[in-house]
């Protein structure tokens, strides 16, 4: 994912687990985040819930990347501010590129 | 008992004493044992059984009573019977409540684990597809095909891994474990299965170091079972070091002849509630809990049924915050 996003232009911010994925969010203040829920210290839920709580992180689109497919997983990602939700093993790299374009274009206007 | 039944007013006792036969012919024709065995639990644990006995003894202190309340005229005894009767029914409600919360528990790991393996096994796949995504589009600026196809090696091995793990798993429940014994080194596997953990360590800031002790360390037993425990107990030991840290490994032999195989770590420790639970199936730690590692809960249920399997035993010890020791014991060929 992170080759094809590269090779695409955009710039990369990549962290291993949930504490270092918020830290970053908040340092960075990235257009776009790309949040897995399998995450070693603070899980996805977690790391979702603290970005949509913090005002300087609420208003960046976070697009959930997962291969958890329950639909209580998909309620309460989507209910905790989750822009989007795709199960990984359901897409193509193109159409996952193709969603991450259209919510940043959606975002800008 | 019979003799009570020939009085006219004594009828309704030989219905109860033919409702008793009836509850225990029909255990009988449903073979209890049989469906106690699918639901893979004791008699003791198995509802149907508890059901039939908390029957029994309902019709039974039905006929006490009757009989007591009949042959005393003092109604204490008759309430004293009764008393005693209804103890044993409570008792046996508890047990029939307890059957049912493992069965509720069992189904509940059960998801847990389905979901969990489901995970496990679209991580690599969808890692695959999106490599074979990558090299079909032609030029990558990050890296080359020789790379992507060893990514893509690499995730087919990880879904082999876990499909084997539900297999050995299906094997083990049953009883279809077959274990191949020869006589190898476990030294020189323990080594060569650390030189294989080296960059996955690393990626976790861990380093693994393995400690000499006894030179000849020839165990008899299956060696590519003993590499699934040890690769279990390996991966166990760097996914729960979360801040890094040191993982140390050695094989002593006892003053008995036979070996011991150890491995600690300065990881995360089993909170002291859940370590009677640790080697069950299914069973993740509350730390682990579905999102914090990659494990699947299968891996110490597998590990204790080899090494039990082998004729060792397997063990360890904990302390929250501060790190784990897992061992096992193999014995030597004579």
């Amino acid at each position: 994912m992170g080759d094809a996003l590269t090779s695409k232009g955009y710039t990369l911010i990549k962290a291993l687990d949930g504490e270092i994925g918020l830290a970053a969010a908040l340092k960075e203040q990235p257009d776009l985040i790309l949040l897995d829920l399998i995450l070693p210290k603070k899980n996805g839920f977690e790391v979702l819930g603290e970005l949509k709580k913090d005002p300087a992180t609420k208003n960046i689109p976070v697009i959930v990347l997962t291969n958890l497919e329950g639909s209580n997983d998909v309620e309460q990602a989507l209910s905790l501010g989750a822009t989007t939700y795709l199960v990984k093993a359901n897409y193509n790299l193109e159409d996952v590129l193709g969603k991450i374009e259209r919510v940043l274009n959606h975002h800008e206007k | 008992m019979m003799d009570l039944f020939k009085s006219s007013k004594d009828k309704w006792l030989c219905q109860c004493y033919t409702y008793l036969y009836m509850a225990l012919s029909w255990s009988q024709s449903i073979n209890l044992k049989k469906v106690c065995a699918e639901y893979r639990v004791g008699l003791w644990q198995c509802p149907q059984f508890l059901f039939l006995i908390m029957g029994v003894i309902i019709i039974l202190a039905i006929m006490v009573t009757y009989i007591v309340a009949s042959r005393y005229e003092e109604p204490e005894i008759a309430s004293l019977a009764v008393l005693v009767l209804t103890a044993i029914l409570f008792a046996i409600g508890n047990l029939i409540v307890r059957a049912f919360e493992q069965v509720a528990l069992a189904s509940k790991s059960k998801s847990e684990f389905i979901s969990i393996m489901s995970h496990q096994l679209r991580s690599p796949l969808s890692a695959i597809k999106w490599q074979l995504n990558m090299l079909l589009q032609g030029q990558s600026p990050v890296n080359t095909p020789r790379e992507y196809l060893e990514t893509i090696m690499q995730q087919n091995e990880r879904m082999i891994r876990s499909v084997n793990d539900l297999l050995e798993v299906n094997r083990i429940e049953d009883n279809d474990l077959i274990l191949r014994p020869a006589e190898f080194s476990l030294k020189e596997l323990t080594l060569k299965i650390i030189n294989e953990y080296t960059s996955y360590a690393s990626a976790y800031n861990v380093s693994v170091a393995f400690k000499d002790g006894e030179n000849s360390m020839k165990v008899f037993a299956d060696e590519e079972r003993l590499r699934r425990v040890i690769e279990h107990l390996l991966d166990n030991a760097i996914r729960y070091s979360t801040n890094g840290g040191n993982i140390s490994v050695n094989i002593e032999k006892q003053n008995d002849g036979k070996i011991v195989w150890k491995i600690t770590d300065e990881g995360r420790g089993i909170p002291s509630a859940e370590q009677r639970r640790i080697f069950e199936k299914y069973f993740r730690s509350s730390d682990a809990a579905r999102f914090q590692t990659a494990g699947s809960g299968v891996g110490l249920f597998i590990a204790k049924s080899i090494i039990k399997q082998s004729g060792g035993e397997i063990g360890f010890s904990s302390q929250e915050s501060k790190g784990s020791t897992f061992w096992f014991v193999l014995p030597v060929k004579i």
